[in-house]
């Protein structure tokens, strides 16, 4: 017989037996796709991102499509954390696939009032912070878009949790390994590459945004191009693992994650389409490295290959 | 719920850009209830369009096939079109809460739109099998070359009275039109409302309901990315719930009794 590939990795302590977990908001609050396959199949579940309130979200039309790819303004929408911790999280399947809560705040006190929560909580694996979010008091700008208010953020979690914590990093920078560099010095133990594109759609019937809220987050097939690009870019500027995401709808494009370098893929607008996709993914992996006589998945993981000159239009780790 | 890979077995043009597909699952039809829908995707292959797209349960017939009625007007439902006899496609579903199906001595008034016909004539075949009273059905397309179906349920015993907006097939005026009048004859007799169709339709339909006082249910659509709950896509404004700020169609409806929702905001 022939043995099981060895599917596990680690991402910054927390060790996962396969590479595959699904991306927030896109997955619910864990258990709405049971129907479909057992969740704890999966590497890790990373549930919707919770703040400290509910947030009640944007007026609809809240997404549209567009050529291969998902628009969309949910305006965070969640029941909050308090609500998530009493009423979703015991009714979780009671296995020990590791149960990441993504949290975002308005302001930097949020997220170290959400992590110190968090701490408390056993079944909470580890902590993966969004920043892609407007910081009111520095007049919305999105926090993850400056390196010192990304670290400030990163820093306040992690001196209130002794779990892992993973920054998810916002694409719509100007050099997305600065912010990279800036949160790993502040602790971070992971990084989450990427998160949604800002973007547009017009009725040009009707001359209106498609979106009530005019603008939106891309995601879907239409920027995996891009979202690989940024795995590859942040990878050579860090040496904390990298989780990549954005447009995986199948084994093949998380294969091109692992090769650019990440050290697990997560799955998000795919389960909409295929609410098996993420357990699809897993089964496909698997089949692959049997096919290809490989033994153990961190084989492929960063194994581009690149004419070494080339490296270094991407800035490579000596340069830093 | 669950997902299943079915084959087509047949798909054809009833009337102006108006198609009837019929598939086979046994599984699927047992548990499907009238008010549900499906989320069908056209082609694994493509990734544009990339979503699903919801489509009522429109019928089921002989314990295992179930049908869509649907219009096309865009990409997906032009490629639904193209699609022949044995052409896979997968089907998630049943999803949503479906109608609450009225007591045997209620008066029904179904009110349909359009494509909004759909699932209201599934509820019909339901309501026509334990309904003691006659059921009323007001049925209002644009033009007469958009109506379907008409032969159908008079079969099932309906009371139908049949609109177009230009005056080409029945009377002429808005299925809303007929609801007035009606309310303004025969409001005593307290009918349960039924309808679905347009936003704009149901939310004159709702209003005038709550006016009246009637029990009335609506089938709302909603921009859908999953249909399962997990998007949080479909949010539409609640009128009744304060710690509920939205309702999500594909979980909490897509049928909703009309002072669930604030139709303000519509
Ligand atoms: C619960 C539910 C049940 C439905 N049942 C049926 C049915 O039985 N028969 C049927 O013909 N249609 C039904 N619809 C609507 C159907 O899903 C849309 O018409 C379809 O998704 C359009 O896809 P498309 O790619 O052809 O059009 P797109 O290219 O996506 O859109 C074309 C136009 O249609 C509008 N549109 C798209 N989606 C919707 C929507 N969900 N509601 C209203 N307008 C929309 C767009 O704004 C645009 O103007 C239902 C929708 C929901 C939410
Ligand atoms: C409907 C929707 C809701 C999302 N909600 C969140 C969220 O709450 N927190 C977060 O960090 N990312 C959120 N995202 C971003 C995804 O987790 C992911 O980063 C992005 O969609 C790119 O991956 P994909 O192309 O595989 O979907 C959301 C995405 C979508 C489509
Ligand atoms: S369509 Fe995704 S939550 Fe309703």
């Amino acid at each position: 017989m022939v043995s099981q590939p060895d599917l596990s990795v680690n991402i910054g302590g927390l060790k996962i037996k396969n590479p595959v977990i699904t991306a927030s908001g896109t997955f619910g609050y864990g258990n709405e796709l049971t129907p479909f396959y057992d969740p704890s199949l999966l590497g890790a579940i990373i549930v919707k991102g919770l703040s400290l309130k509910l947030i009640p979200g944007n007026p609809p039309p809240r997404i549209v499509e567009t050529p291969c790819g998902l628009l969309n303004a949910i305006g965070l929408a969640n029941i909050g954390i308090e609500a998530f911790i009493e009423e979703k999280l015991p009714s979780l399947f009671k296995n020990k696939t590791p149960i990441i809560t993504n949290i975002y705040g308005h302001a930097i006190k949020e997220y170290a009032e959400m992590a110190k929560r968090i701490e408390s909580v056993d079944r909470i694996a580890a902590i993966e912070i969004n920043i892609s979010c407007p910081n009111v008091e520095q007049g919305g700008m999105a926090f993850g878009t400056d390196p010192d208010t990304a670290a400030m953020v990163t820093d306040q979690v992690v001196k209130n949790t002794t779990k892992p914590v993973i920054v998810k990093l916002t694409p719509n920078v100007t050099d997305i390994s600065t912010i990279a560099r800036a949160v790993e010095s502040a602790g971070a133990q992971a990084i989450s590459v990427t998160n949604t594109f800002l973007g547009m759609s017009v009725d040009v019937a009707t001359r209106q945004p498609k979106l009530a809220n005019i603008i939106g987050g891309l995601s879907g097939p239409a920027i995996k191009p891009m979202a690989l690009y940024l795995v590859h870019k942040v990878v050579a500027n860090v040496e904390i693992p990298v989780i990549g995401l954005g447009g995986i709808m199948d084994y093949q494009d998380a294969l091109e994650f692992l090769l650019v370098g990440a050290s697990a893929i997560q799955v998000g607008t795919a389960n909409f389409i295929n609410p098996k996709a993420a357990i699809e993914i897993v089964n496909d992996l698997t089949d692959y490295c049997l096919r290809e006589k490989i033994s153990n998945i961190n084989e492929i993981i960063g194994g581009l290959k690149t004419n070494g000159e080339n490296h270094e239009k991407i800035g490579d780790k000596k340069n830093k | 719920m669950l997902e299943e890979t079915v084959l087509i077995e047949f798909n054809r043009q009833i009337g102006k850009d108006t198609w009837l597909m019929g598939f086979r699952s046994a599984d699927l039809a047992s548990l499907a209830k009238p008010g549900q829908f499906l989320m069908i995707h056209l082609d694994r292959n493509t990734k544009d369009p990339l979503l699903r797209r919801p489509f009522s349960i429109h019928r089921i017939q002989d314990r295992n096939q179930l049908m869509i009625l649907y219009k096309i007007v865009g990409k997906g439902t032009l490629l639904l079109s193209s699609l022949k006899e044995d052409d896979p496609i997968s089907v998630v579903g049943p999803l949503g809460n479906g109608f609450t199906i009225s007591g045997p001595h209620e008066r029904p008034l179904l009110i349909a739109g359009g494509m909004g016909i759909a699932p209201l004539f599934f509820i019909a075949q339901a309501l026509n099998k334990i309904q003691k009273h006659t059921i009323k059905m007001f049925l209002g397309f644009s033009t007469s070359q958009e109506v379907v179906l008409v032969d159908q349920l008079k079969g099932l015993n309906i009371d139908l009275s049949l609109t177009t907006e230009d005056g080409s097939l029945g009377i002429k005026g808005l299925v809303t039109d007929l609801l007035d009048e009606y309310l303004r004859q025969e409001l005593n007799k307290k009918p349960v409302i039924y309808a679905c169709g347009p936003t704009l339709m149901l939310k004159k339909v709702a209003q005038k309901a709550i006016t009246s006082n009637l029990r009335c249910y609506v089938s709302l659509e909603g921009c859908m990315a999953c249909g399962l709950g997990i998007c949080q896509g479909c949010a539409v404004k609640a009128g009744n719930s304060k710690d509920k700020p939205y309702y999500y169609v594909c979980q909490d409806g897509p049928v909703f009794s009309s002072e669930m929702i604030d139709w303000r905001a519509i």
